[in-house]
C-alpha cells in the first residue's frame, strides 16, 4: 500500500516536472509546478520529514506560485520560440 | 553540432551521479549518514542539550543556531534587494495593474477565503508557538501567514488589503525576525558566556528550563512574524503598479 502510494506520487511528480518544462503558456507552467510542490510535500511527509513537507507546501505551493503569477502577469504569458 | 555537444555534456553528468549514487549506502542500512556521524547524538542527548521536544527545532536552533541566523538574514536581505529596485508600495498610487484585470473574483471564492483565512491563520500561529514539540517552527508558520495574507491581496484586491496592513505597522514588524535572534544571542554574551547560549549560568532546575524556554519562543515567533510580513511585504511591492504605468496600456494576455 505504502510502495503503491510512494511510487504513484514519485511518477505523478515526475510527469508534473517534465511537463512544466515543456508548456509554452507560461501560467500553465506556474501552475503545473506548484502542483509539482504539492507532490514534493506528501513526499516528504512519506519520508518522515514533516517539517520540511510544510515548508514546501507554504513557500513551494504558496508563496512562490504567487511571484510567479504576478511575475508572468506583468511580463509576457508565452514563451517565445 | 550542438545538440551534440549537449547530449555528451548531459550524459557526462549522467554517467557520474549515476555512479555517486551507486556508491551511496542502500536506503535504512546501517551505513547511511544519517546513522553515522552526529545525528545518533542529536536523537539520543537532544532533547536534555538543546531543550526541544521536537529535535528539528533543537538542531535548528541550537546546534545550528548561527547558520539558521544566517538564513534569517538572507531572507531580511531578499527583502531589501527586493524594495531596493522595486520601490515601497506607496499610498495614492496603489491602484495595482492586477486589479484592473477587469475580472473580479467571484463570490464563491471570495465566501470561501473569508471563511477559510481565520483558520488558516490559527493554524499559522499554532505552528509556531508549538515548534519545539511538534513539527514546524517559526519559518513555517510566517510562511502560512505570509501565503493567506497574499491569498487575500489576491482577491480582494491590494488597497483594501494595504488598508489592512498599512506601511507603517509592516516596517517595524519586518526586522523582529532578526532582532529576536540578535538580542536572545547577546543575553548569552551579556552574561559572560557564548553567543547564543539559551542555558544561562546561575541558573538551575525549572527556572533555567523556563528561561531557555521563553528565548526558545522569543526567536520562533520572531522568525515567524518576521518572515511573514517579510513575504507579504514582497508581494505588495511586486503587485504595486506606478500611477505612470497605468496611464500606458495595461498589457492584455
Amino acid at each position: 500500500m505504502n510502495y503503491t502510494v510512494n511510487l504513484l506520487l514519485m511518477l505523478f511528480l515526475l510527469a508534473t516536472a517534465v511537463v512544466a518544462i515543456a508548456l509554452k503558456d507560461l501560467l500553465a507552467a506556474v501552475t503545473v509546478f506548484s502542483a509539482y510542490s504539492l507532490m514534493m510535500a506528501l513526499l516528504w511527509t512519506q519520508l518522515r520529514a514533516p517539517d520540511l513537507a510544510l515548508t514546501e507546501a507554504a513557500v513551494g505551493a504558496g508563496v512562490t506560485t504567487v511571484l510567479f503569477i504576478i511575475t508572468v502577469y506583468k511580463t509576457t504569458r508565452k514563451e517565445d520560440r | 553540432m550542438k545538440r551534440l555537444l549537449v547530449l555528451a555534456a548531459l550524459s557526462v553528468v549522467g554517467v557520474v551521479l549515476l555512479y555517486g549514487i551507486g556508491k551511496m549506502p542502500p536506503m535504512n542500512s546501517r551505513d547511511t549518514p544519517d546513522k553515522t556521524h552526529v545525528v545518533p547524538r542529536y536523537l539520543e542527548k537532544g532533547v536534555e542539550e538543546a531543550g526541544a521536544g521536537n529535535i528539528i527545532t533543537g538542531v535548528i536552533l541550537n546546534y545550528r543556531g548561527y547558520d539558521t541566523m544566517g538564513e534569517v538574514s538572507v531572507i531580511f536581505a531578499a527583502l531589501c534587494a527586493v524594495i531596493a529596485i522595486l520601490d515601497r508600495e506607496k499610498k495614492g498610487r496603489s491602484r495595482s495593474g492586477v486589479d484592473a484585470s477587469g475580472v473580479e473574483a467571484s463570490v464563491i471564492v471570495r465566501t470561501v477565503v473569508r471563511f477559510s483565512l481565520p483558520v488558516v491563520l490559527l493554524f499559522a500561529v499554532y505552528t509556531i508557538l508549538h515548534g519545539e514539540s511538534s513539527p514546524g517552527g517559526g519559518f513555517q508558520g510566517g510562511a502560512v501567514i505570509g501565503a493567506s495574507i497574499i491569498l487575500f491581496t489576491l482577491v480582494f484586491g491590494l488597497p483594501v488589503s494595504t488598508a489592512r496592513m498599512p506601511l507603517r505597522a509592516r516596517i517595524p514588524m519586518e526586522s523582529v525576525n532578526m532582532l529576536g535572534f540578535l538580542s536572545m544571542g547577546f543575553i548569552g554574551l551579556a552574561v559572560g558566556v557564548k553567543f547564543l547560549t539559551y542555558i544561562l549560568p546561575g541558573l538551575h532546575g525549572t527556572a533555567a528550563e523556563t528561561v531557555r524556554m521563553i528565548m526558545l519562543n522569543v526567536i520562533e515567533t520572531g522568525i515567524g512574524v518576521g518572515g511573514g510580513v517579510i513575504f507579504i511585504s514582497i508581494v505588495f511591492s511586486m503587485i504595486r503598479e506606478d500611477q505612470y504605468e497605468l496611464q500606458q496600456d495595461i498589457p492584455q494576455h
